[in-house]
């Protein structure tokens, strides 16, 4: 891929991650824009994901009665079958409908005039955009995060648990203050293998992110991301610059998924060589 | 020891509403669940018609048609991609389970194995997008085929090495001892063994490749019309979707869901069995 | 020798306890009077019970559904099975120690400050006193005075379960339960906390579950017999392991089943 990718890189250089333009029409390939909105919509996902997952590993691992947890689990695990072209298309009639007319004229309205924090909140309220991507994302993402997070709070031992019990912590302080430092490495391993999910999603992202160059912090404005550009231009783009183009841009992401997912791999394995140990 | 009374209403306080937090965070996973699926329900059921099978894409502004050359489609390259994938996947998988159990060759192809698996399915289909026609060939149903296999095959791989050690060491020890050479002992013993854990991996990968649509897009692209030759761009459901639901016809879009939920019931129906295969006789075997 | 032992109050009484795990009933109306300031053991074959007894003691059992105990049991007079008493309270007065080592993922002060926070909010210097204290009582201070900070990880298997002692010890019980503490430890760090049992003696009440009958005659100044979920036997150490007054006593005592 780096090969089909070589005519962009030739001409470019490294300035075709830092170049902000992506016009094929003129021949110009700034893949700066597109990378941003990878990175910022699968911050996003993750910022929503992560909590909301370890609520759910907590409460399947501590508090649910045992009848519950087997089906509970598995409604998560359908959540994760579901092909995501379905969540772009929930995302895109769905979502985006009820974001453009009544969350987000409120968010704009109100939180995009508070200081400082502000333009993170602006942009026009039709329902697409960075935030929605995020969003959508975050649904696609909280199944693997958090069936991770319960198999890995399941391993630590009983005693464990009951001796912290038996100090007086409460259900929360266990969890907080034993299972997840014991279980730290895999609990971030997983997270990073879920931002690996997000950061290659193509069509879910694709749908409801607007398919706009830009560079922005206000988060309801739309954007673009690597894997939208790809999906969006692919089909028409004529052989030659602008597929190579395409297809370098389809090498940083498998680059950087890699990256990703090593770290990912490291983790979970440390997990399992401390928890030899212990 | 003087305890602190207010301390331990201040955690106590804390606690509950931790739970309370939890609680919360279940019930909106599976909110968030059971919508997606409600809407493809009721706006995939509303839009349903024998249509569907027996019409093709519609051109824009059309009033009437179906997916049945997506269908085929798809049924095509996914089974030849199972075809040609699962064969392969169950092979090296037996092979990483049997010989390169703990060698360093075993590990490295486990770990190749895993970067595949978890590879941007879009990745995938620049790749086999970027071989194909470095070989000279364009888009097609072939170019199809070959990214979904490309998708299957890690599952198949992973899924049968792990069934095939997870089968009892004695069961081995038993057949090899019995004189029996040790390629049929894994083909002809520990496969049988391990044939349901094994089915369902292949299963599983054939609802991945189902529900996959950006490697399509710049393999097999897209097709409005008919057609059973794989040399030519190719049309299959999850593309059709996309192109339905992307443009703003009303009847597009409508079919679009219709196609959703076919494809969706397709997918968690292939899912749900797969998990019945595997508890039944992990039931019977226990 | 004479006994004057005798005269010591009554720490903890069972009464009538039963205790259900789901609807198989696993103590059958138990009633044990446990002297303070001395050594209980409680043994038995496995599946007797002993253990289960024992958890009844501060109610661990209640984290898991379907585990219940019916009847009283008696902490300085107070029923802790009552609905009205704290758990908190229970948990202050009685410390458990566990079969198997098992540090938490801190280092080693913390492990022994990780209770006490619970309980009281200390300032740092008073912290460290309790910790100290709780590390002298347990025969570990000078062994790990200088690593107060480094992971309890790194400690061997029987520092860990003295650190685990250390651990109970700080909140400043009343009463210790000791859960089979050296079936997973060697001969020497073994003899070392069955020394520390009998020292600690001094300060707390201790109940001590083990299969090991040699070791309940070593360490323990009472000693019960269970079989089956029955209490069969209690009575002075000496006179268990030399003159039972149940035939089904001898039997276990003289390794005839078990």
């Amino acid at each position: 891929m780096a090969w089909g990718g070589r005519e962009v890189f030739a001409r470019f250089g490294f300035g075709f991650v830092t170049g902000q333009v992506w016009d094929p029409v003129m021949g110009e390939y700034g893949a700066l824009a597109a990378i941003y909105g990878t990175l910022v919509t699968s911050a996003i996902a993750l910022l929503l994901a992560v909590p909301i997952a370890f609520g759910i590993a907590l409460f399947l691992t501590e508090l649910a009665p045992s009848w519950m947890r087997a089906w509970v689990g598995t409604a998560i695990e359908l959540l994760a079958g579901i092909p995501s072209i379905i969540y772009g298309m929930w995302g895109l009639f769905v979502l985006v409908p009820l974001l453009g007319e009544h969350v987000y004229p409120w968010i704009d309205g109100n939180l995009g005039t508070l200081p400082l924090i502000g333009p993170l909140f602006q942009g026009p309220p039709i329902g697409i955009g960075f935030l929605t991507a995020g969003m959508v994302l975050a649904i696609m993402v909280l199944p693997f995060i958090t069936a991770i997070m319960r198999d890995v709070f399941l391993t630590v031992p009983q005693r464990l648990k009951e001796s912290a019990y038996a100090l007086g912590s409460t259900t929360f302080e266990v969890v907080w203050d034993i299972v997840l430092p014991y279980t730290r490495g895999a609990v971030v391993g997983g997270i990073f293998l879920g931002l690996g999910r997000a950061l290659g999603e193509t069509m879910a992202v694709t749908f409801v992110i607007g398919s706009t160059f830009q560079i922005t912090a206000a988060m309801l404005e739309p954007g673009h991301s690597i894997t939208a550009v790809i999906a969006n231009e692919f089909a028409e783009a004529d052989p030659g610059m602008h597929r190579s183009a395409l297809i370098a841009l389809g090498f940083v992401l498998f680059a950087v998924s890699f990256v990703v997912l090593l770290l990912a791999k490291l983790m979970l394995r440390k997990l399992n060589k401390d928890s030899g140990t212990l | 020891m003087n305890i602190n009374h207010g301390l331990i209403q201040r955690r106590q306080i804390v606690n509950n509403l931790a739970i309370a937090l939890s609680a919360v965070a279940t019930v909106i996973g599976l909110f968030f669940l059971f919508w997606i699926l409600y809407t493809t329900l009721s706006r995939g059921i509303e839009a349903m018609s024998w249509n569907l099978f027996t019409m093709n894409t519609p051109p824009a502004g059309a009033t009437e048609g179906g997916i049945a050359n997506a269908l085929v489609g798809s049924l095509m390259m996914c089974g030849l991609a199972l075809l040609v994938g699962a064969p392969c996947g169950i092979a090296a998988g037996i092979y990483l389970a049997e010989y390169a159990k703990l060698g360093k060759a075993g590990g490295i192809i486990r770990f190749v194995n895993d970067i595949l698996l978890s590879a941007p399915s879009i990745v995938l289909g620049l790749f086999a997008f970027s071989l194909v026609t470095a070989l000279g060939g364009s888009f097609s149903g072939w170019a199809g085929a070959f990214a979904l296999m490309m998708i299957a095959l890690p599952v198949i791989v992973r899924t049968t090495d792990e069934m095939m050690r997870l089968q009892p060491k004695q069961l081995r020890e038993a057949s090899l001892s019995l004189g029996i050479p040790l390629w049929k002992v894994n083909t002809q013993i520990l496969l049988r063994a391990a044939l349901p854990g094994v089915t369902t991996g292949v299963l599983l990968a054939l609802a991945r490749i189902s529900g996959e649509t950006a490697p399509l897009l710049f393999t097999a692209l897209g097709n409005s019309f008919f057609s059973l030759n794989m040399s030519e761009a190719m049309e299959s459901v999850p593309t059709s979707i996309a192109k339905l639901a992307m443009n703003p016809d009303e009847f597009w879009n409508k079919l679009a869901w219709a196609a959703a939920f076919l494809m969706t019931s397709f997918v968690l129906l292939i899912s749900v069995l797969a998990r019945i295969i595997l508890r039944t006789n992990k039931a019977a075997n226990d | 020798m004479t006994d004057n032992t005798q005269t010591l109050n009554f720490k903890v009484q069972a009464q009538g306890l039963d205790f259900f795990y789901g609807d198989f009933r696993a103590l059958k109306s138990i009633n044990l009077d446990v002297r303070e300031h001395q050594v209980t053991a409680l043994i038995g074959p496995s599946g007797c019970g002993k253990s289960t007894l024992l958890r009844v003691f501060n109610r661990i059992y209640e984290i898991y559904p379907g585990q219940r105990a019916t009847g009283s049991v008696l902490l300085d007079g107070s029923n802790v099975l009552a609905p009205g008493y704290s758990l908190n309270a229970l948990r202050s007065k009685v410390g458990m120690v566990f079969q198997k080592p098992v540090p938490f993922p801190m280092s080693i002060f913390q492990n022994i400050a990780y209770g006490i926070s619970h309980f009281e909010k200390l300032k740092p210097a008073d912290l460290a006193v309790r910790v100290e204290q709780a590390l002298k009582q347990a025969a570990l201070w000078d062994e790990v005075k200088d690593k107060l900070k480094q992971s309890a990880n790194s400690l061997s298997g029987g520092q860990q379960q003295r650190l685990c002692i250390a651990r109970a010890i700080a909140l400043q019980p009343e009463v210790l339960l000791f859960d089979e503490p050296t079936s997973a430890l060697d001969p020497i760090a073994t003899s070392k906390i069955e020394q520390l049992i009998a020292e600690l003696r001094r300060d707390f009440t201790i109940l001590i579950v083990t299969h090991n009958m040699q070791q309940a005659a070593r360490c323990s100044d009472y000693t019960a017999f269970m079989y089956l979920g029955d209490l069969i036997e209690f009575g002075k150490t000496d006179k268990i392991f030399t003159k039972p007054n149940n035939k089904q006593t001898e039997d276990y005592i003289t390794g005839r089943f078990g």
